[in-house]
């Protein structure tokens, strides 16, 4: 009954502020509401047993990627991010559509699916979420995804610094 | 019947990944479609996390923390993207940046 009342609670949580993420006029406002999805989605993790997740979701979206954002919108100024007035407002029927189309296909295939047990209890579960069933998943298994990894944060650091370096070099700012 | 069943996981999935792709639509702000895109790929680890319990391994727990990685790497380039915009153009808006030339 527990897992129940908290999925309901954090579901709920998660889907209310991931509609103010895109609906919200102001880029900060956004942010902060983003905020409030991961750590409900972060809440979703946890009571399914997957602690370490939960944990690597709140100290690196919440607490490095959010502020990423929130540093960016306080160093470009709330002015300068609001939304101008679309002048192809009324495309946005066919995002709606296509948005429709692919729910409903999700929902048939959820409900169509033949997997056992996808509609029943779950099963009871070892430890599969703490640190070191991850650690030895990762080192054991998928070595090569966990360098793949740091590669890619390589290339992502050096790519931001030269995105700045070139920005200050030809810009008009500074 | 006392736990939640893998499928209402995949439910809130499949509903936090279409309000992320309605977001990154209708939005015309470069900072707002980093936002939305931030809640499809969260849309993606919960269904993740989800089949791992469903099979009780720890292979989706790990699928999940590479797509943080690529979110992160993916904010930094993007928003280093959004500034350079913003200091060569002044003007932030998604249809604007049609050219690849700085």
């Amino acid at each position: 009954m527990g897992e129940r009342i908290t999925f309901a609670v954090a579901a709920a949580a998660a889907l209310i502020s991931a509609g103010l993420v895109i609906t919200l006029k102001s880029a900060f406002r956004a942010a902060v509401s983003l905020i409030v999805t991961l750590i409900s989605v972060a809440v979703l993790f946890l009571i399914q047993s997957a602690q370490f997740v939960a944990a690597i979701q709140v100290i690196v979206y919440a607490g490095a990627i959010v502020v990423l954002f929130l540093f960016v919108i306080a160093y470009l100024g709330e002015r300068r991010v609001e939304e101008t007035v679309d002048p192809l407002g009324r495309m946005h029927v066919f995002g709606w559509l296509t948005a429709l189309g692919l729910g409903g296909f999700a929902a048939l295939a959820i409900a169509n699916s033949r997997l056992p047990g996808l509609r029943d209890d779950p099963r009871k579960v070892g430890n599969i979420g703490g640190p070191e069933a991850i650690g030895q998943t990762f080192l054991n298994h998928q070595l090569v995804a966990f360098e793949a990894t740091s590669l890619v944060l390589l290339v992502a650091a050096v790519g931001a610094v030269v995105l700045a370096k070139r920005a200050g070099g030809a810009g008009v700012g500074r | 019947m006392t736990g939640v069943p893998p499928s209402l996981y995949l439910g809130v999935s499949v509903a936090l990944f279409l309000l992320g792709l309605i977001g990154v639509m209708i939005r015309r702000n470069p900072l707002m479609l980093l936002l939305a895109v931030e809640l499809l790929l969260n849309a993606a680890n919960v269904a993740l996390v989800g089949f791992s319990r469903y099979w009780g391994n720890t292979d989706g727990h790990i699928f999940a923390l590479v797509v943080m990685v690529v979110a992160a790497a993916e904010v930094v380039v993007g928003l280093g993207l959004v500034v350079a915009v913003f200091r060569n153009r002044l003007r932030l808006d998604v249809d604007e940046m049609s050219t690849m030339k700085g």
